[in-house]
């Protein structure tokens, strides 16, 4: 049985489903971080799903795009995370709630 | 070795034209020198960031007017580098409003540096790279380079947000905005990757190229139809993210409150106008109405709809939310949400005129409304900030009782400002919102849209009134309350004089004499990115 396109799709939207929820369940901010990335995946195997079935080179492109950017947003999220730490010692963002929602 | 025809096909010429991003490139190198004088220049030369980076904007400002002018005498390059970057006149007024807001952040931010001791030069260039980020955004005629651009931007203001490093709220504010920042990108990003592969023939693969997803919903050639209506709600979702529409907007007053009040200065100016920049651009040109084609009235309907529903959210939630805040700040906060509800007024008109001409008046009259939105939040806030003194913990309602005649200058300017974000005739504000709700009810809006659009200009003005309540509100605790407590105005330094002056310049200027600027913005009225 040869894969389908529609395997690759189902598969990643299954995996940013986990990813939107994760986000929205975990309380921890690192873990929140990991959710944000398992979506930032699922998209990528979209991407490369459509690249290679189609045979276009934009999605792969794209790709390498995202992943720039990921590694970008986890210096910068860590940067974060690791100052509010230092003055909280709680990664809990329950415990966030200085700034009343 | 056989070569796969459909890579062959795609060898196409680089078309780099270094020129039709001039503006952009001029703020990164600006940016870049900014970072080189903070490593190199002695701690009493640090003022010099703030200088190179207006240099660098007004370099950029300049660059700016001369493509305008080449642009309104024919002698136009409408896209280059393969169609990433697209010149047009929506284009090059959202670059000047962004200038603006860069301008007037830099100013107020010189103060702020220095007497809270933080690196000026760090703040200027992320900054500096923030501002190209959103130029990329309204540039980007490709949605990789507004996904570039809209993480340039982002990232930047992640760290702009969480600034003062050893103060709690302004890490919890960054902390919000980076992983609801995150999450709604990776929505957007999930929407592009779905409307890539939607927009697959069976000759050719999928496309990101705005222009392109365009011709292709048109002809009616996609594959997948499906996937593209999920495409265009995830990208509603994660642009809604950016623009702070509800019930997208929880973040938002969140972040605004805890973020130092230059940077929720800058983060409630100029990134919502870049998300609406991009938010038009992949919209407006991206899925238009043809008639024709029975896929695209489909998803036209589509987005029109969800868009009428998140302007009415957002304009009521905005407003009766802001009612009872008892934080300036969060005030403001609640404001900028219900203001992206009365732009998205304008933006909404834009989808449903057929007429180019006219559209192109929609759109710049949102544009408008971004630069009045900008212009009188800029000064408030500068205001706000100076109020709010050091380490920025003044900013309770109760902070402002009875200052009216203790600081007679301050109060009355934010007064004004006050005055025109209510909308009241004579200032910027009344202008930006006739502009709007002239094209929402303008004679070439379809059949279709006539009553939602009457509907939508109805509960703007509703809202209006509504808004009338806390913007009046902080006037009378400023002006009407005693205050029991010792309070000294405090001293107004040159360059936020500079920026409230230049502020309340242009609320005057934008509300007596729009005619000029609004006329620059309709200027050329060629859809170019349409005409590709």
């Amino acid at each position: 049985m040869t894969p389908q396109l529609s395997w690759y799709l189902a598969l990643s939207a299954v995996m940013f489903t986990i990813g939107v929820a994760g986000v929205i369940l975990k309380r921890n901010a690192i873990s929140m971080f990991m959710c944000i990335e398992l979506m930032l995946n699922s998209v990528n195997l979209t991407f490369v799903a459509f690249s290679s079935f189609f045979n276009n080179l934009n999605g792969q492109l794209f790709v390498f795009i995202v992943m720039a950017v990921a590694a970008a947003e986890a210096a910068v999220g860590l940067g974060i995370i690791i100052a509010l730490f230092r003055n909280r010692e709680s990664l809990d963002v329950d415990d966030a709630n200085l700034l009343k929602l | 070795m056989l070569i796969n025809p459909i890579f062959a096909l795609q060898a196409l010429p680089v078309d780099v034209n270094f020129a039709s991003i001039a503006p952009e490139l001029i703020v990164i190198i600006a940016g870049v020198l900014v970072m080189l004088v903070d490593a190199f220049a002695a701690p009493k030369q640090r003022w010099l960031t703030g200088g190179i980076s207006l240099a660098g904007i007004v370099a950029a400002g300049v660059a700016c007017v001369l493509m305008w002018n080449d642009a309104g005498t024919g002698g136009v390059v409408t896209s280059s580098f393969n169609g990433m970057i697209v010149v047009d006149q929506m284009r090059l007024s959202f670059t000047f409003v962004f200038l603006i807001v860069s301008a007037l952040t830099i100013l107020m931010s010189m103060l702020w540096v220095e007497r809270e001791a933080l690196p000026a030069g760090e703040f200027h260039s992320l900054l500096m790279f923030a501002t190209a980020g959103m130029m990329l955004m309204a540039s980007g005629g490709d949605l990789v380079i507004i996904f570039l651009g809209l993480e340039v931007l982002s990232i930047a203001t992640y760290v702009m947000a969480g600034f003062r490093r050893n103060d709690l709220r302004s890490n919890e504010s960054a902390l919000k905005y980076f992983i609801l920042g995150a999450f709604s990108s990776a929505f957007l990003l999930y929407g592009i990757a779905l409307t890539y592969g939607a927009t697959s023939t069976a000759l050719e693969g999928g496309t990101t190229n705005i222009a392109v997803i365009a011709d292709r919903i048109a002809a009616g050639t996609a594959i997948y139809p499906q996937l593209l209506f999920a495409g265009a709600a995830l990208m509603i979702i994660g642009f809604g993210f950016k623009i702070a529409t509800a019930p997208f907007h929880v973040w938002t007053p969140d972040v605004y409150e805890g973020a130092p009040t230059v940077v929720t200065a800058f983060m409630a100016a100029g990134p919502k106008a870049a998300g609406f920049a991009a938010f038009m651009r992949v919209f407006v040109f991206g899925f238009p109405l043809v008639a024709t084609s029975a896929l695209s009235i489909q998803v036209h309907a589509a987005w029109i709809n969800a868009l009428v529903v998140l302007a009415i959210l957002t304009m009521t939630i905005g407003n009766t939310a802001a009612l009872v805040q008892k934080n300036v700040k969060r005030m403001l906060a609640y404001s900028s949400i219900a203001h992206a509800g009365y732009a998205l007024v304008g933006f909404i008109a834009a989808g449903v005129t057929l007429d180019i001409t006219k559209q192109n008046d929609a759109i710049a009259g949102v544009v408008f409304y971004m630069l009045t939105y900008a212009v009188m939040n800029l000064g408030a806030f500068a205001i706000v900030m100076l109020i709010a003194r050091g380490g920025d913990r003044r900013t309770e309602l109760e902070d402002y009782t009875g200052i009216g005649f203790k600081a007679p200058a301050l109060a009355f300017a934010l007064s004004l400002f006050l005055l025109s974000l209510l909308g009241v005739p004579l200032t910027a504000g009344f202008i930006g919102k006739v502009v709007v709700f002239r094209s929402a009810l303008d004679p070439a809006v379809m059949n279709d849209y006539r009553n939602v659009m009457t509907l939508l200009v109805v509960v703007g003005v509703i809202n209006t009134a509504i808004s009338a309540y806390y913007y009046l509100g902080l006037i009378v605790v400023m002006f009407f309350r005693e205050r029991t407590t010792e309070w000294r105005a405090p001293r107004v330094p040159a360059s936020v004089a500079v920026t409230l002056i230049l502020t309340l310049a242009g609320v005057l200027y934008l509300g007596v004499f729009p005619g000029k600027v609004i006329d620059a913005f309709r200027r050329n009225a060629i859809n170019v990115s349409r005409l590709r």
